[in-house]
């Protein structure tokens, strides 16, 4: 029997997400017994040029030519999966559909820059049908292994909409509202298994908002704790300034 | 023997028993006032006075997530029930989670019997701990007539002046009285102490809604088309906070999770909630409780009107944990006296 043929892309973004992959040890000696991979820049240097099985693309689509890119990945694959927040919302790239590009570069590269053009980020649903989502900066490797083996497997996965706060909660967290901090995780999609809070670091939303927010009661949260409207604003749209496009949310 | 005492300064020895032959968990203090159910090792990591811990106990016999059976595809449909069963005692627990842990025995030993509950269930011993006074205002074990011990433990103590008062329910907790050789039998005095404890509890302990028990499913019946649910839908969140600190709460969602060699892999128990998006999503898309007011209703209906009807008792217990944990301040107890304002 033939092993699938997956491979690794990646568009704008900082390639942490694939990073995850290859640090995921001995898992991976068991995935390359299963798998045939046949293209991933970050460990290997072959190419391949048949049809894919499975591919895994992270990044956001900030230029034609990475749209044109990512159409004929598509049609040369039987699955496409939006590998980590760029992929999957836009990520922090989104912020370019937010805030003006010249506040934005200067304010990460004062005036010592210089940059490629690009035309508003896009997240790769945006662009092409994907079959599914793997949220998360970074993706979370257990849920990357759980989503692999489901597509392997012919079982049917599907991306938590669970708040961050579901699995917070099984995992006894004392409340970052109970610390005198704020969080994200209320409306933030799970299935990380509130891996931040875990580690005493709030939860910034980095996997987006569950599908159905309720973005007004979170306001009213976050205001009681005493931030500005601007500033639950900017937290909210950190990674999901690209599909302000899409929905409103 | 049904009643024994125990001296205060026997209580770390009693502990230090326990810890000897098994496995102890009990109240261990987190950050911020908060607490967990954790494994000690003596009287000196319990939390003795405590605010409901953050999850109720529940997750020993029900845990968070759990495996319900083993496959091997190369064994074709042969499937390899699993029960992971650990021997345990819980010790300190307050009168609203052994309420807790009799509504979810009324619920698994309901039929289908669910085994893999009740098999656990066989393996944990339970000691209540009673409180003398309100734990915060969040509580309204009183409502539910859950601030006096009525059952669902193997040993109950109760703190008096010098010694313990130790209520014993069962062969197991007797055995554990002999066997720990610690125990005093108990006094006339310390029962005039205990009774008027219990007094002063009748005092301090009312009613925290001005409703009677028996009262409160008509309550609900009466106020489903309330603009209190509107209000709810609008402030909750859908976190699913009050669902997961619930200890009467027991929905689930069961998974297959397969190894990395495809070929075998474990189908699992987590637990879910009525409060998540998915939870009432069905094929084709539908949502039959889309809105966030429609869930918060349905949370509340099941604590007070439909298991009710079901089983004849509340599966509330007035430990005050939803509303400890609610992101935005939605109140049990602020909720039910404004339904009995606007029935009026």
């Amino acid at each position: 029997m033939t092993r699938p043929k997956v491979a690794f892309f990646d568009f704008s973004c900082c390639e942490g997400c694939q990073l995850q992959v290859a640090n995921l040890g001995e898992a991976l000696l068991d995935i390359l017994a299963l798998v045939d991979l046949v293209e991933f820049r970050e460990v290997m240097s072959e190419k391949w040029s048949g049809r894919y099985s499975v591919t895994f693309a992270e990044g956001s689509i900030c230029s034609d030519e990475a749209a044109e890119k990512l159409r004929k990945l598509r049609e040369r694959s039987d699955v496409l999966v939006a590998y980590g927040s760029c992929a999957a919302t836009g990520g922090v790239n989104g912020m370019q559909n937010r805030i003006p590009r010249e506040k934005l570069i200067s304010t990460v590269y004062g005036d010592q820059w210089r940059a490629e053009e690009t035309r508003g980020v896009r997240a790769i649903h945006q662009v092409v049908k994907v079959d599914y989502t793997l949220f998360g900066c970074p993706i979370n490797p257990a849920e990357f292994l759980r989503l692999l083996t489901a597509i392997l497997g012919g079982i049917s996965w599907h991306a938590s909409d669970n708040a961050v706060c579901v699995e917070c909660k099984f995992n006894e967290n004392v409340c970052m509202y109970d610390r005198g901090a704020t969080c994200l995780g209320p409306i933030t999609r799970g299935g990380c298994n509130s891996w931040c809070v875990n580690n005493g670091n709030v939860c910034y939303g980095c996997r987006g908002m569950v599908s159905n927010p309720n973005r007004a009661g979170a306001e009213e949260v976050l205001q009681a704790h005493g931030l500005k409207p601007e500033l639950i604003a900017g937290k909210m749209g950190m990674y999901t300034g690209a599909l302000e496009a899409d929905d409103g949310t | 023997m049904n009643q024994a005492l125990l001296s205060k300064s026997r209580l770390a020895d009693f502990v230090s028993y326990l810890v000897s032959g098994h496995k102890v968990v009990a109240p261990v203090p987190l950050q911020e006032g908060r607490f967990k159910f954790d494994e000690v090792q003596s009287l000196a990591d319990i939390s003795l006075n405590y605010i409901p811990t953050i999850l109720p106990p529940k997750k020993y016999f029900m845990p968070q997530r759990s495996t319900l059976l083993r496959y091997d595809l190369s064994k074709g449909q042969d499937m390899e029930e699993m029960v992971e069963l650990e021997k345990l005692v819980l010790f300190g627990v307050h009168t609203c989670d052994l309420a807790g842990i009799q509504c979810l025995n009324i619920v698994f030993s309901d039929r289908p019997k669910d085994l893999h509950y009740l098999a656990r269930n066989n393996f944990i011993t339970v000691i209540g701990l009673e409180c003398s006074d309100y734990c915060d205002s969040f509580a309204g074990c009183a409502m539910l007539h859950n601030h006096l011990p009525k059952g669902g433990y193997d040993l109950f103590l109760t703190e008096l002046a010098e010694c313990y008062y130790v209520h014993i329910n069962t062969q197991k907790g007797e055995e554990m009285i002999e066997e720990a050789s610690i125990f005093e039998a108990a006094t006339k005095a310390a029962e005039g102490e205990l009774e008027r404890l219990r007094s002063r509890k009748k005092e301090l302990f009312t009613s925290e809604v001005p409703i009677r028990y028996q009262d409160i499913p008509r309550l609900f019946e009466e106020t489903f088309d309330s603009d209190v649910w509107s209000q709810l839908g609008e402030k909750c969140l859908s976190c699913g906070n009050c669902t997961s600190v619930c200890p009467t709460c027991f929905c689930f969602d069961i998974l297959d999770e397969p190894e990395l060699d495809l070929g075998s892999g474990e189908r699992v128990r987590v637990w879910d909630s009525c409060q998540n998006e998915a939870f009432a999503a069905v094929a084709g898309g539908d949502n039959f409780r889309k809105k966030r007011l429609e869930r918060q209703r349905h949370r509340f209906h099941r604590k007070f009107k439909y298991l009710m009807d079901r089983y004849g008792r509340l599966f509330c217990t007035g430990c005050g944990r939803c509303s400890r944990s609610c992101m935005a301040g939605i109140n049990l107890k602020r909720t039910i006296s404004a339904l009995i304002e606007e029935r009026g």
